[in-house]
């Protein structure tokens, strides 16, 4: 590849051609008009590298954008023949619909005998004893730190007739609502929903599953428990009972959660630990059965949608209402509303509910979270729906696999493929990846050369190896990158230190002062030789573009919600980092950039909820965030205060 | 980013008697920590013909008079199974101590490679190379597996070593052991056999044929019926262990026939799961003889520098071989770092170096993507592995392309060098 | 017309009888039914023809003339093939269900694992192999059962000898017995299974008991299996033991009301005539320990807490019922096990290159008990015996597990067999653990539902009983508990790439190749460009 050339280099070009043509008849040498034309072509594209990644960047961007344009997205549909959604009558009547209401007050009197966990356990479990459910508890305790949190889980199985009982469906319950996540709102009616239908279900012999029916206690970390004992996985942190009770194969789980006294649509929470999605089937299933079975419309999240409620108020008023109520705008706004919700969970990699924790275990799992309202639905709606919706899972010969693990649900009944999202993150890789490549060849290029003719260049195009790596500082490179990794490790133990969690408002600021003057120190400390030959901070430049780009374009394979956030914290700040004359300008950047790396520290509870993710639920995100992210980020500083 | 590192002279100045021990005892508390426990399961790591928990199972099965060849999973060598029944240690820490051993005598065995091509005692780059055989994540990772291949890499580079100091026996002795208990490394037979009738300096810029320099290939026949002879008695001993011949189709069978097809690094693995059943037998013969096509031209090509052509076939083995892991390619490329006159003529080091980083952050990915979390398919790792696959060729084209290109020397301006 | 037909009826059967009388054979059936802790009902059929003074074949004669059959009571088709392959003993089962030991304790008849399970005995001698017959034996069953028994091939077939003793005994030919045991526990059972079943009854269903075997209700039960159990005794001769179990849960059907039954609840038929070839045929009703109960008929015998009905003499229709005052209530604790051990295995792990086999044996007496404890398992799951791991109450014990037999799998052939002898310390808890690795197939070695994984066959526990003398000597049938079958989910390939993999490795390989070999092939030059 070329250095920027003259604009001299371009006319010798156009006085070449013709002689190129002319020897390519009478040459001894045929392959010297291909080097020629090879050269051409590649001269060409280098000159105009810089508008190739300006096209990317602004595709990628522009293409980030308009993902929640309902032009891009299609309607969900059902891949796997066997589900037959909605395809049953359904048997659940008012008479259990009473025992439900008698469940909810006998819960209520315990709730307001504050009785313990484990007596609400054993009062559940002796429900489940009088409906001749086998049924068990499980004790746990996890140990976060210095604080202790432990619970009582009760489980109950119903054995299906005439199979072998290898394969099961779950249905749970957290006694803790998500609403808030988990700050204290009771499920209670989830609950009693659960115990009701242990009732009802028993009463059929058409099950070709046992059907598991579990209590969690607390929000989260009851379940968590309950199935690492089921998965027979151990924790460092964790004790818990073995479960007395065997099943088969968990497949699918439907979480219930049942907060408000009525409600008026069920949502559908659906991301797991992270990032992991259940398969899309088991979503547009339970859709679908909502709406034709239950009657009971369906939200993404509890986004109501302002086209349907005028009363919420979808854009600011400044805007026109030409413009604001253009349907096409009213429908982007609403999906846009969906995926930013669906990408603060994903890239986070926090489970929106209790399902998430199955999903590590290769379960599909949903929340049906019942939307708070005066009306019209109760437990008669979301019993059919249940019903319904376990019969369609019950038809299941195989796993899960048909339908899609990668996409964003833009509403209810529309997605995106992966194919018409991916491309935005992977074009901005792209050009992070050329604008590396490209810093890196012209490295070859050190400054002492004399200015010297387009052709002459050409032909120290192959020659300008033997001396590049004469130039190019690799392995000094190399070891400050290592470096800035290993001052991530040595963050990430900070943060997660016992010292850390107890006084987060003391300690936040003082660990950024202090990891945001570590580099400086270390850098005065070095012995500064002069580097004659190239740049350190070009080539610290050119890998730290190669590597940002190299993680963002295989994070957006796993996770994309992450790379999405990763290429706007990452994409363009990363591409204009630069060094200058002046000290000043460089400490300012430096600043900037350590800012956008560390400044996290600030947001405390976010950090500590993260570290509790990672401790409890080993959730990469607090990791990810200091090993990977933020060394590159303090990399681009770098390259910022090295000296020219 | 291996190669990449490489590319640079060596700015290290530490002494090679004090570095040396002190990245050997740095790996030790490596091995010393829970990662073995944790590593041993993962396939990239270690094939079915070297995972250590077959390797257990075998000793096991053997201490308690099951005989191992009986079932499918155990495929180690009798001469493996023999000696961890007897002296070496199998488990807890003396197998860590017994494995990082392994490793720092293959570092020895390279820095001893290099003082032998360059004629020196010491020098500055020792040092440089010992770390980068010991801190080759390709090769310590599968080594904190207690993967068996980290002592195919041990005994290949012994047997290099031993050519290279001209010992014939103690090479041929090596590399027959190393072909009991790694069939396939039969390639590097060829050049050692020309390695000891010449000498490991670097001739590649100046090549001449050897024909002109009166080298006596007679020698060279008298020194294969010595490493057959050597070959038939460790086989006679591995009979003997074992009490019958089950063990042959078991343990050099499978390298051909491929009976276990868990993923790993290579390209076989999926080929043969997605084979039509009557093509299988004639697709494995291909890819076997694939395997051995590759000899004779770079061994006559480089006549004139066994030792190169010695480390190119390693590259193909690291790239075709039937059950590789990831420590076959990392032997390859930390024997790069013996090469250091090829690197002015590297052609796309960068790229190289790209590709082997996205493969290696993409296998784990995609592995635990199909296996665990279960939201991607086969198809994801299989993709991983073709990168992979590509890096590795990659890295073997530049490093061909490096050989041949050094002997032109340096261009002046207005000349360019191609082939035609 | 009713009236001839009667006749007709009568003339044959008075027939038959005359022949019965005449040829020793001898044909009893039985019908027992309890009630269980938690209102289910458990009905068991058995009906046992003995054929009198016939030993069966013995090998070395398979290829002489065998002695021409003839067979009045004795059903034929199945005397053709145990004649046919000279098979000594045969146990078929063919089951539905996972059968809950701790509720419903042990089964009036041992082999209710779950899906088929075949074993038979068979003198080892003559030109024709044992395997050779085994072969034969189960594709004829297969054919005379409409079950896939032919799958139960050399990949499934093991000869665990020590859980798996003759009920009867071995003729003394001079030359040694094997055994050949095979499950399929993915075997579906239904009426296709029933009804040669039922052909081979002398009544059919026409009269007698069996006229009780209606599908349309027993494929409705909670758990069902049907079982061919073939066994020679040198006092008495060949016995032929049709078996046919079912559990049906009353308190379902009424609404979790009532646990009342009656042979038209449970059945929907009545018994309408005997089975005049009878010689017995008895019904036997397990009387309730508490709560108060009406029955009626009238039975005929009371005593130790069973009320037996004789078909023969009570009057018929005979629609046996068993009533109890005031609704059901479940008993608290009603599924606490009754067994004296129970057993729990699951594999953990959800990954599917590896996972960890963990067995967990509760002794509930207070009390040491010696099990036998095998593992039939196929290739498709491999053992890590170094790994394995027993704990009691938490605490690592060794020298609990004794005399263990291991023969290894062999990838596409043969299964493991995993057997020993644990050693239940009284009233505690035993959890064995092991780790498995998952083996990879050929995209041609799945099942159609590849992603719905493979059943692995039911682990067998047999209790030894501790003799003062010897501790082998044994009780001829000791009480086998079978563990609930395993489902393991296999890595699977994609099936619709098989042309794609191919071209993309091959062109892969060429791409390197080729380039390999231009670069060693062709010559350098400089080339002047200016």
């Amino acid at each position: 590849m070329d250095p920027p050339t003259a604009p001299t280099n371009f006319w010798t070009q156009l006085l070449l051609r013709p002689i190129q043509r002319f020897s390519r008849n009478g040459s001894t040498n045929a392959s010297e008009s291909r080097i020629r034309r090879r050269r051409a072509v590649v001269s060409f594209i280098t000159r105009r590298l810089w508008l190739l990644q300006l096209t990317l960047f602004c595709t990628g961007y522009l293409w980030l954008l308009i993902i929640p344009s309902p032009r891009l997205g299609r309607r969900t549909y059902i891949d796997e023949n066997a589900l037959q959604p909605g395809q049953v009558n359904t048997y659940w009547n008012w008479g259990d619909v009473h025992a439900a209401d008698k469940n909810l007050a006998q819960l209520e009197a315990l709730r307001d005998s504050n009785a313990t966990s484990k007596q609400r356990a054993e009062f559940i479990r002796d429900q489940f004893h009088k409906l001749g459910v086998s049924a068990s508890t499980q004790n746990y305790a996890f140990s976060t730190g210095n604080t202790i949190t432990n619970g009582t889980n009760v489980y109950g199985i119903i054995a299906s007739p005439r199979a072998p009982g290898t394969e099961a469906m779950v249905i749970s319950a957290s006694w803790l609502s998500r609403t808030g996540d988990g700050d204290g709102t009771l499920n209670l009616r989830g609950v009693s929903t659960v115990l009701a239908l242990a009732g009802f279900l028993k009463g059929y012999s058409l099950w070709a599953k046992d059907i598991v029916l579990v209590v969690s206690d607390g929000h989260l970390d009851g379940m968590h428990a309950w199935l690492a004992a089921y998965h027979g996985s151990t924790q460092s942190n964790l004790q818990a009972d073995h479960l007395d009770l065997p099943s088969g194969v968990i497949w699918t789980a439907l979480n219930i959660d049942y907060p408000g006294h009525s409600f008026s649509h069920l949502g559908i929470f659906f991301e797991g630990n992270n990032g992991r999605l259940p398969n899309q089937d088991l979503l547009n299933s339970f859709q679908r059965i909502s709406l034709y079975t239950g009657g009971v419309p369906v939200l993404v999240y509890d986004h109501l949608d302002s086209r349907e409620h005028p009363d919420l108020s979808g854009l600011p008023p400044w805007i026109p209402t030409a413009v604001r109520k253009h349907p096409e705008v009213q429908s982007y706004v609403y999906q846009a509303k969906n995926v930013v919700r669906h990408f603060s969970y994903q890239a986070r990699g926090r489970p929106s509910g209790v399902h998430g924790l199955f999903h590590q275990f290769r379960i599909d799992a949903i929340t049906l979270f019942a939307v708070p309202a005066t009306g019209p639905h109760g437990f008669h709606a979301i019993g059919r729906v249940i019903e319904s919706t376990l019969r369609t899972t019950n038809n299941l010969l195989e796993r899960l696999h048909a339908s899609f693990f990668f996409y964003i649900l833009t509403g209810a009944d529309r997605f995106l493929k992966i194919g018409s999202y991916l491309p935005s993150a992977i074009l901005i890789s792209i050009a992070m990846m050329f604008n590396g490549l490209r810093i890196w060849s012209d490295l070859a290029w050190s400054e002492d050369q004399p200015e010297i003719p387009e052709k002459q260049k050409q032909t120290q195009f192959t020659n300008k190896k033997t001396w590049t790596r004469r130039t190019r500082p690799v392995i000094k490179v190399l070891a400050i990158m290592i470096a800035t990794h290993v001052y991530g490790a040595f963050l990430f133990a900070a943060v997660t230190s016992l010292w850390f969690s107890d006084n987060p408002k003391v300690a936040s600021p003082l660990v950024f002062t202090i990891f945001a003057f570590i580099p400086l120190i270390i850098l005065c400390a070095l012995p500064s030789e002069k580097t004659s030959r190239g740049s350190l901070s070009a080539t610290l430049k050119a890998l730290n573009l190669c590597l940002a780009s190299t993680v963002i374009s295989i994070t957006a394979l796993l996770n994309f919600s992450l790379a999405t956030l990763l290429t706007i914290l990452m994409g363009v700040p990363l591409s204009i980092s630069a060094t200058s004359k002046k000290f000043a300008v460089r400490f300012c950047m430096y600043n900037v950039y350590i800012v956008l790396g560390i400044g996290w520290l600030f947001l405390q509870d976010e950090t500590l909820k993260a570290v509790w993710h990672w401790e409890i639920l080993s959730i990469w995100f607090a990791p990810f965030v200091c090993l990977v992210y933020t060394p590159l980020v303090l990399q681009a500083g770098l390259v910022c205060l090295l000296p020219q | 980013m291996s190669s990449s590192r490489i590319r640079s002279p060596s700015k290290f100045t530490l002494e090679f008697g004090l570095a040396f021990p002190l990245f050997a005892a740095a790996r030790l508390v490596l091995s010393l920590t829970n990662l073995p426990h944790v590593l041993k399961y993962d396939h990239q790591l270690s094939s079915p013909l070297t995972s250590y928990l077959n390797l257990q199972e075998g000793i096991y099965l053997f201490k308690n008079g099951v005989d191992p060849y009986s079932g499918g999973t155990f495929r180690h060598s009798p001469l493996f199974l023999s000696l961890f029944t007897t002296i070496l240690p199998a488990t807890g820490v003396g197998s860590s101590i017994l494995w990082t051993l392994g490793d720092a005598s293959g570092a020895w065995a390279l820095v001893q490679i290099w003082r032998a091509r360059q004629r020196i005692s010491s020098s500055q780059r020792d040092s440089l190379i010992a770390a980068l055989y010991l801190f080759n994540p390709y090769l310590f990772l599968p080594n904190l597996a207690h993967s068996t291949s980290s002592f195919d890499n041990a005994l290949m580079l012994f047997s290099l070593m031993f050519a290279s100091q001209g010992r014939a026996s103690a090479s041929l002795l090596v590399l027959s052991f190393l072909v009991q208990i790694s069939p396939s490394s039969i390639l590097i037979l060829a050049p050692v056999l020309l390695l000891l009738i010449t000498s490991p300096v670097s001739r590649l810029a100046s090549p001449q044929p050897l024909t002109s320099s009166g080298v006596q290939f007679r020698k060279s026949g008298l020194l294969l019926v010595e490493f057959i002879a050597y070959f038939t008695v460790f086989t006679l001993i591995s009979a003997l262990v074992v009490g019958n011949w089950i063990w042959i189709p078991q343990t050099w069978g499978a390298t051909t026939n491929l009976p276990d097809l868990t993923p790993n690094t290579g390209l076989w693995w999926y080929f043969f799961t997605e084979m039509f059943d009557h093509f299988r037998p004639m697709f494995l013969m291909v890819f076997s003889i694939h395997l051995f096509m590759y000899i004779a031209p770079i061994c006559i090509k480089f006549q004139y520098d066994p030792l190169f052509a010695a480390f190119l076939l390693i590259g193909i083995l690291g790239t075709f071989k039937s059950y590789p892991s990831l420590s076959e390619p990392g032997l390859f490329l930390s024997m790069i770092t013996i090469f250091p006159e090829l690197y002015p003529y590297f052609r796309h080091p960068i790229i190289t170096a790209l590709l082997h980083f996205h493969a290696s952050l993409l296998m784990p990915l995609f592995n635990s993507l199909w296996l665990n979390q279960g939201t991607g398919n086969a198809n994801f790792y299989y993709a991983s592995t073709l990168v992979f696959a590509c890096s590795n060729g990659a890295a073997l084209i530049d490093c061909i392309w490096a050989g041949l290109r050094i002997a032109i020397g340096e261009e002046e301006t207005g000349y360019t060098v191609v082939q035609e | 017309m009713l009236a001839s037909w009667k006749a007709r009826l009568f003339v044959g059967l008075s027939l038959s009888l005359s022949v019965v009388k005449a040829s020793g054979e001898q044909f009893d059936e039985q019908l027992t039914i309890q009630s269980l802790r938690d209102g289910k009902v458990a009905s068991t059929f058995s009906f046992k023809t003995l054929l009198k003074g016939v030993s069966p074949r013995d090998p070395r004669t398979l290829g002489a003339e065998d002695a021409s059959q003839h067979y009045n009571v004795f059903p034929l088709a199945l005397g053709q093939i145990l004649r046919e392959y000279a098979v000594t003993e045969l146990h078929l089962s063919l089951n539905a269900g996972r059968w809950n030991y701790d509720r419903w304790g042990y089964p009036k008849e041992p082999a209710v694992g779950t899906g088929a399970e075949l074993w038979a005995w068979m003198g080892d001698g003559g030109q024709v192999s044992v395997d050779h017959r085994w072969m034969g034996l189960r594709n004829a069953l297969a054919g005379l059962f409409c079950a896939s028994l032919g799958s139960l091939d050399e990949q499934r077939t093991t000869s665990p000898d020590r859980s798996f003793e003759p009920e009867g005994m071995l003729p003394d030919w001079g030359v040694p017995h094997r055994i050949r045991h095979a499950t399929l526990p993915s075997e579906n059972v239904c009426t296709e299974n029933l009804t040669p079943f039922l052909k081979l009854l002398p009544c059919k269903s026409l009269s007698g008991i069996a006229s009780l075997l209606n599908p349309h209700r027993l494929f409705d039960a909670d758990w069902h299996g049907m079982g061919i159990h073939v066994l020679w005794r040198e006092d008495e001769g060949v016995e032929v033991r049709l078996t046919f179990q079912s559990v049906s849960d009353p308190v379902r059907s009424s609404l979790g009301r009532k646990r009342d039954w009656s042979f038209r609840s449970l059945f929907d038929r009545t018994i309408d005539r005997q089975c005049p070839i009878a010689k017995t045929s008895e019904i036997t009703v397990a009387l309730p320990s508490e709560g108060s109960y009406s029955i009626n008929p009238e039975p005929s015998v009371v005593n130790a807490g069973k009320a037996s009905f004789d078909v023969a003499t009570i009057d018929k229709p005979l629609d046996v019922a068993l009533q109890w005052s005031g609704d059901f209530q479940y008993v608290s604790g009603f599924d606490k096990p009754i067994t004296p051990f129970s057993v729990q295995r699951t594999l953990r792990g959800s990954s599917q290159a590896h996972g960890q086999l963990s067995v967990i044996v509760k002794n509930h007496q207070n009390s040491t008990q010696q099990v036998v404890y095998l593992e039939t398992m196929p290739w498709l799951v491999q053992f890590y015996l170094h790994t394995l791991e027993i704990r009691v109450d938490g605490v690592r014990r060794d020298g609990i597990f004794s005399d263990i037999a291991y023969i290894p799998a062999v990838p596409h052939s043969r299964p493991a067999t995993f057997q020993g002898i644990l050693t239940l310390p009284p009233s505690s808890a035993l959890h064995l653990t092991m780790d498995v690795t998952k083996s990879f197939l050929r995209y041609t070695e799945h099942r159609p539902d590849a992603q719905r994984g493979w059943d692995l066959p039911p682990a067998v526990l047999t209790v030894l009983e501790l003799d003062s003398n010897t501790s082998t000597a044994r009780h001829p049938v000791n009480p086998r508990i079978y563990t609930s079958t395993l489902l393991v989910d296999m890595a699977t390939p994609d099936f619709s790439m098989p042309y794609n993999v191919i071209i993309f490795t091959c062109s892969l390989i060429a791409f390197i190749f080729g380039s390999v070999f231009n670069l060693l092939t062709r010559k350098f030059v400089v080339v002047r460009i200016d």
